[in-house]
């Protein structure tokens, strides 16, 4: 997988801060401020990066910390991640000592092909 | 409960993951997933590939909305940013270039914005340079500007900004001494009208 080779990753640095919707085809790297929805193919939340609200992709990275609801097939959490929300994956691994406070509800794969709309809030 | 009672072995953990790059999102990607750690390519990348990315991805630049981005919101940064996206919304940043195939659709401010792509709105800035691939529908309001041949510009340059808070030290009687920076101005701005 070389998704620079074609478009490079998008990269939000630590005094980057955005409020509203983040749509990108190809890979974001959050080490900066994000309130409001992302989709993505692959959202990567750097140390430092912190995300509220929800995020689509097929692949999500936590390093830093989320409050808000994950829809991804691949969920991976790393040590220093602070994850408050729901997790909705098919594949999901949690580093020790990460802090997740939230539920992680299974999902076939095909749950995320067909997720046109976001499921609404019923947290 | 398990998370709480973790988190002291949290305390070593995150010393290694801090020093991380910003790209290097999986510190350990050994440890955190059986599969990954099957591939054999995975465990080497992130201390590998991760310098090589930034370095290659917009020079040095901190921050990059690539072309397949799309934002519609409010961007604020203290850090200088390169916009190959597209934005709906209003940036404000210190350093902002906006390349080619960017387009903005709202007010762009900044100490020293660059453009080479579309904007439709409103630029203020200290200085801006517009260059021959930018297409600027709206006003600009500058202290310092130039247009390279080839722009579009559909708006008024207005070489005001900052005059109120008076907090620029080279145009305190911009009225009666015609500096450099509104001769320029001048020129520039009256082929486009």
């Amino acid at each position: 997988m070389q998704p620079e080779a074609e478009a490079p990753p998008s990269r939000l640095g630590p005094g980057v801060g955005i409020q509203g919707v983040l749509e990108i085809d190809g890979e974001l790297v959050i080490s900066g401020l994000v309130k409001g929805r992302i989709a993505a193919s692959k959202l990567v939340i750097a140390p430092g990066g912190y995300v509220e609200g929800d995020i689509v992709a097929r692949e999500v990275v936590i390093s830093g910390r989320l409050n808000g609801r994950v829809f991804a097939p691949t969920v991976s959490i790393a040590a220093s991640a602070e994850v408050e929300g729901r997790i909705f994956h098919t594949s999901v691994s949690v580093e020790r000592g990460a802090r997740v406070n939230g539920r992680m509800p299974w999902r076939p794969v095909s749950y995320f092909d067909t997720l046109d709309q976001l499921p609404e809030n019923r947290e | 409960m398990i998370f709480n009672r973790d988190k002291s072995g949290d305390q070593s953990q995150p010393a290694q993951a801090k020093p991380a790059q910003p790209q290097a999102a999986q510190p350990q990607p050994g440890a955190l997933k059986p599969e990954q750690a099957a591939k054999p390519a995975e465990p080497p990348r992130p201390a590998v590939t991760a310098p090589p990315t930034s370095t290659k991805v917009g020079a040095n630049m901190a921050s990059v909305i690539s072309k397949a981005l799309k934002i519609t919101g409010e961007l604020e940064s203290t850090e200088d940013i390169q916009i190959d996206g597209q934005i709906e919304g209003d940036v404000r940043g210190v350093g902002v270039k906006i390349g080619q195939n960017a387009k903005v659709k709202g007010t762009v401010y900044g100490d020293d914005v660059e453009l080479a792509g579309t904007v439709e709105g409103k630029i203020e800035a200290k200085k801006v340079l517009i260059s021959g691939t930018a297409r600027m529908t709206g006003d600009i309001w500058h202290q310092d500007i130039k247009v390279e041949s080839g722009a579009y510009i559909n708006g008024s340059l207005k070489p005001e900004l900052g005059k109120s808070d008076a907090k620029q030290a080279p145009k305190p009687a911009a009225a009666s001494t015609s500096s450099n920076v509104s001769s320029l101005t001048g020129t520039t701005g009256a082929p486009h009208h």
